[in-house]
């Protein structure tokens, strides 16, 4: 036998891709529904009205087509509810199992790539950059193009999400090159 | 405005909730599927694809929705592709982002950071994108646009779908330590 975790009290995949998967439906008959049309379930626009924020300091961005269009998008108040929904949803789950764990960086990578902080940091910022623009330009992160957009058999939706499988595979091997590999 | 802010709050907290219960927020979960070790939160998603594709196909079928499918453009590959590579480098997606934040995870909050600031670098550089890579598009989904029956489309696509969870599930334990 191989060296294995210790069984947690973790729910199966198969309750949480249930779950997800009505969840998801559900969503969107109400938000089809109340005409919310323009926006289904996803995480990418709370982020992008976040952005618009930044039309305080900088006026010149209220001109921008981007920043308008989350700005102006009749579900940017829903987009931001649902952005903090989640967070408060992690945390309660956290609490409630028990695995509430207040760290600053993941304890695999201190073991690989040591625990400066800059370091993680600066991965982590430039990894979020990554994901912002990418979600942006690929018009929907994981819950939009693979959640829903696979769901819909969406023929963009198939090629941003492999893309995004491809380049995260690729990713990982080079971040963690002695654990690549299917087997042992 | 009232039953937007609530709408959203309840749907966050479900996605949240059910996606730190599950283990998808764990680092070590994400970057064992990317290394191809740990395959639960694939398994995890084609279920909840396979689930929803039927769903949602039987919901348009009877008139209750209508499909939205994401048009094709090379922003969709080109995109895919930055977006990959920011989920290696931070081992976790937007959705598990924020999750994570609640779970006490501090980096999350530079993640989020970085995020707004990519959203804004697209927005600044628009024109340029919209020209070379959004310009043109496919409408459609797979079966619109093979011109093959949905009744044949859909049930094949499930049938892979579950074809490939049975097999991870068979070969690879989800409790395998990998790191």
């Amino acid at each position: 036998m191989k060296e294995q975790i210790p069984k947690n009290n973790e729910w199966h995949w198969f309750k949480g891709g249930i779950l997800v998967s009505v969840l998801s439906m559900a969503t969107y008959v109400v938000f089809l529904a109340l005409s919310y049309k323009s926006y289904p379930f996803g995480i990418t626009s709370g982020f992008g009205t976040i952005a618009t924020l930044f039309k305080q300091p900088f006026p010149g961005l209220s001109e921008n087509p981007v920043i308008q269009k989350f700005s102006n998008s009749p579900a940017a108040p829903l987009a931001i509810a649902l952005l903090i929904g989640v967070m408060i949803g992690g945390f309660v789950a956290a609490r409630r199992s028990k695995t509430y764990q207040s760290e600053f960086m993941p304890s695999v990578w201190k073991k690989y790539h040591g625990s400066n902080i800059w370091k993680r940091s600066i991965v982590v910022l430039i990894g979020g950059f990554l994901l912002g623009w990418g979600a942006v330009l690929a018009s929907g992160c994981t819950t939009g193009n693979i959640l829903q957009g696979w769901a819909h058999l969406s023929l963009g939706s198939l090629v941003a999400g492999s893309a995004f499988f491809v380049a995260a595979i690729a990713t990982a091997n080079l971040l963690y090159p002695k654990k690549g590999g299917l087997k042992k | 405005m009232i039953a937007k802010i609530i709408i959203g709050l309840v749907v966050g907290f479900v996605f949240g909730y059910v996606l730190q219960r599950t283990g998808i927020t764990k680092y070590p979960r994400v970057m064992g599927m990317l290394l191809l070790k740990d395959f639960k939160i694939m398994k995890f998603m084609l279920t909840a694809v396979t689930f929803s594709l039927i769903g949602f196909y039987v919901l348009d079928s009877l008139g209750v929705i209508v499909l939205n499918p994401k048009p094709l453009n090379w922003g969709k590959l080109v995109g895919g592709l930055i977006f990959g590579v920011g989920m290696g480098l931070l081992g976790y997606c937007p959705g598990t982002m924020l999750s994570r934040i609640g779970e006490g995870k501090k980096e999350a909050w530079l993640g989020l950071l970085g995020m707004v600031l990519g959203i804004l670098f697209y927005a600044l550089h628009v024109k340029f994108f919209k020209t070379y890579l959004t310009a043109e598009s496919i409408k459609g989904d797979i079966s619109s646009a093979l011109g093959i029956s949905r009744w044949v489309i859909v049930p094949a696509a499930a049938f892979v779908f579950m074809g490939i969870i049975y097999v991870l599930n068979k070969k690879v334990s989800d409790y395998r330590k990998n790191f």
